[in-house]
């Protein structure tokens, strides 16, 4: 019995591996050999019988333990793998199945997409997970359809009623007994106007379009002062010289709302006494609308915010309450490629530059001569028109703005490359590849509409042979007696 | 008076006359003729080069109106704001003794009455 107790205890080394434990009886076995031939006859039996008992034991050991440590094994292997997914499904599948429903694919799709977690507690988190996204991504996107339909609707009512009320004010504005209906009917309209702009401001954070569509060049004085009709404090902004340029119609609604907003902001920021003034100014890149305010100077951090937020795409969690006007200016800014700055003012306050892009800006075509000789300004205007983009396609002479200056350039010499081609352009109506004549477009428009007063001349004749023919038709019978001889 | 909706532009007219609904020299009635004394500056409301363009002869204020588009009213208005500051002048119309209507001037009934009183 004792010399095994030592055996006992040197057993348990080898626990790494499962089958050395095996090996452990073999030791046993050998000094079980060496006792029972070492030991006196009297004590075979006990020794042989305690040897057997104790190499059974060992044994039995051997295979507990060897079970244990493959169970450890497993069991370590599982944990690994259910680690490794709860990672890739962190790491990966949970932010692709969220992109995929705010796509707006179903929760059922989304989840055959995903790879399953092997754990039925994890499956289910991951299911309820995606369940309860989808669900609020549907209500997200119930909202804002809601709020755009709603919106829409304000905006086809408040266009209606500013059109109302214009009509109104035509008609009041012409007696001199109106004028009270007239300023109570202007007043309406303001108050219409900043309806419009706000339900405008609701329309643009949902995604949907700024009010309504022009359908011809807006004059840049009516773009500003179209911004100005629609904020409350209009009466404080003075607007300075204003170069004859006109937005292209398409953009023009989205640039009087954003510079509205900020408009507003600069009048709402500022004492209010305070004027609030508006640059425009020709630049390379286009034109510069600044703003400018009196009011508190923006610290750098708020500058840093307002150029965050205008920055910033569309995320309607991040907008305040309060403060949804530069996040209105930043989506349209998106949306036309305006580009707005922030910086302080010289006047103290705070300045905003607006800049539009050329190619949304037109020149300005016969703007105010229209009125005092409608007929006669409008045909030279046109007629260069057409020239102009007749040989390229119709956005881009917008963009080389100065066509003007080509012809002078050609006749005292083509400085460069660039220009030589635009200037032939420009001047060589009759022949242009080949030796062939060459039709240009919007030229023989022209030809059609030029000779127009032209024809009016000959008319008169014509008419009279007319006339001649008829009344001799009427008179005798002459006229259409020869015809009848001759068939 | 319906205006077509391509003739609509987003100018408000409160903000042409600056939120003014009243204010006209009560002189200016609607056929009074107005000349302008200067040509358009470049930095000026585009309503007032547009008058100053206009009434380079005398023209009535209707007139003007019409042209412009703008109600009578508001045409005044800016027509004030230019007499004000001497570029357009008025010249409000003389009734002349006609010969259907010789004596109706004010003065003349006025002498009447008093005529009369005294019979």
């Amino acid at each position: 019995m004792t010399d095994k107790t030592p055996r006992d205890r040197g057993a348990p080394p080898p626990r790494s591996k499962a089958p050395l434990w095996f090996l452990l009886p073999v030791p046993a076995l050998l000094l079980w050999g060496w006792v029972l031939r070492a030991a006196p006859e009297e004590l075979l039996a006990p020794a042989l019988a305690a040897g057997v008992l104790t190499a059974a034991l060992l044994t039995v050991c051997a295979a507990l333990l060897a079970r244990y440590a493959r169970t450890v094994h497993r069991l370590r292997n599982r944990i690994d793998a259910i680690s490794a997914q709860g990672t890739s499904l962190a790491e990966r599948d949970l932010p692709r199945a969220v992109t995929r429903l705010r796509e707006g694919a179903s929760a059922e799709r989304v989840l055959h997409g995903l790879p399953r977690v092997e754990h039925p507690a994890g499956q289910a988190v991951l299911e309820l997970v995606v369940a309860e996204i989808s669900r609020a991504e549907r209500r997200r996107a119930a909202t804002v359809t809601a709020c755009a339909t709603a919106a829409g609707r304000i905006q086809a009512m408040t266009t209606t009623m500013l059109a109302d009320l214009r009509a109104m004010q035509d008609d009041h504005g012409d007696g001199t007994a109106g004028a009270d209906v007239l300023g109570d009917l202007m007043h309406l309209d303001h108050a219409v106007a900043q309806t419009g702009r706000t339900a405008d401001s609701i329309a643009v954070l949902t995604g949907a379009r700024s009010g309504r569509r022009w359908s011809r060049a807006i004059p840049l004085e009516s773009v500003v002062r179209g911004a100005m009709g629609r904020i409350g404090g209009y009466q404080r902004v003075r607007l300075h010289h204003v170069p004859a340029q006109a937005v292209a119609g398409f953009a023009a609604e989205g640039i009087i709302h954003a510079l509205a907003e900020l408009l507003d902001n600069a009048a709402k920021f500022s004492p209010p006494t305070a004027e609030v003034h508006v640059h425009v100014e020709e630049v390379q890149a286009g034109l510069a609308v600044m703003v400018e305010d009196g009011g508190l100077v923006m610290g750098e951090e708020a500058l840093r915010r307002a150029r965050e937020t205008v920055d910033r795409g569309l995320d309607i969690g991040a907008i305040s309450g309060t403060r949804l006007g530069l996040s209105v200016v930043g989506l349209i800014a998106r949306r036309y490629e305006l580009s707005v700055s922030f910086r302080p003012s010289s006047r103290g306050g705070t300045a905003v530059v607006l800049l539009v892009p050329r190619p949304l800006l037109k020149p300005l075509d016969t703007g105010p001569p229209q009125a005092s000789a409608p007929a006669a300004p409008p045909l030279p205007a046109q007629s260069p028109a057409p020239s102009d983009p007749g040989t390229q396609t119709a956005p881009q002479p917008h963009t080389q703005q100065p066509p003007p200056p080509p012809p002078v350039s050609q006749t005292d010499a083509p400085p460069g490359p660039a220009d030589r081609p635009a200037a032939e352009e420009t001047d060589t109506p009759p022949r242009h590849a080949s030796g062939l004549p060459m039709r240009r477009r919007g030229r023989t428009l022209a030809a059609t509409q030029r000779p127009e007063p032209g024809p009016t001349t000959p008319g008169p004749t014509t008419s009279a042979r007319g006339f001649g023919a008829f009344r001799s038709a009427v008179r005798g019978q002459e006229p259409t007696g020869p015809p009848k001889d001759d068939q | 008076m319906t205006r077509s909706h391509r003739d609509e532009s987003p100018d408000r007219l409160h903000v042409i006359t600056g939120g003014r609904s009243s204010g006209a020299d009560g002189a200016l009635d609607a056929v009074t003729l107005v000349v302008a004394e200067s040509a358009p500056a470049p930095g000026m409301q585009s309503e007032h080069a547009a008058i100053l363009r206009l009434c380079r002869s005398p023209t009535a204020v209707v007139e003007v109106a019409a042209h412009l588009g703008l109600p009578v009213t508001v045409v005044r208005i800016l027509l004030t704001d230019l007499i004000d500051t001497g570029q357009v002048t008025a010249r409000h119309p003389v009734s002349a003794p006609s010969r259907t209507h010789p004596f109706a001037s004010p003065d003349v009934l006025e002498k009447v009455l008093v005529a009369l009183h005294n019979l």
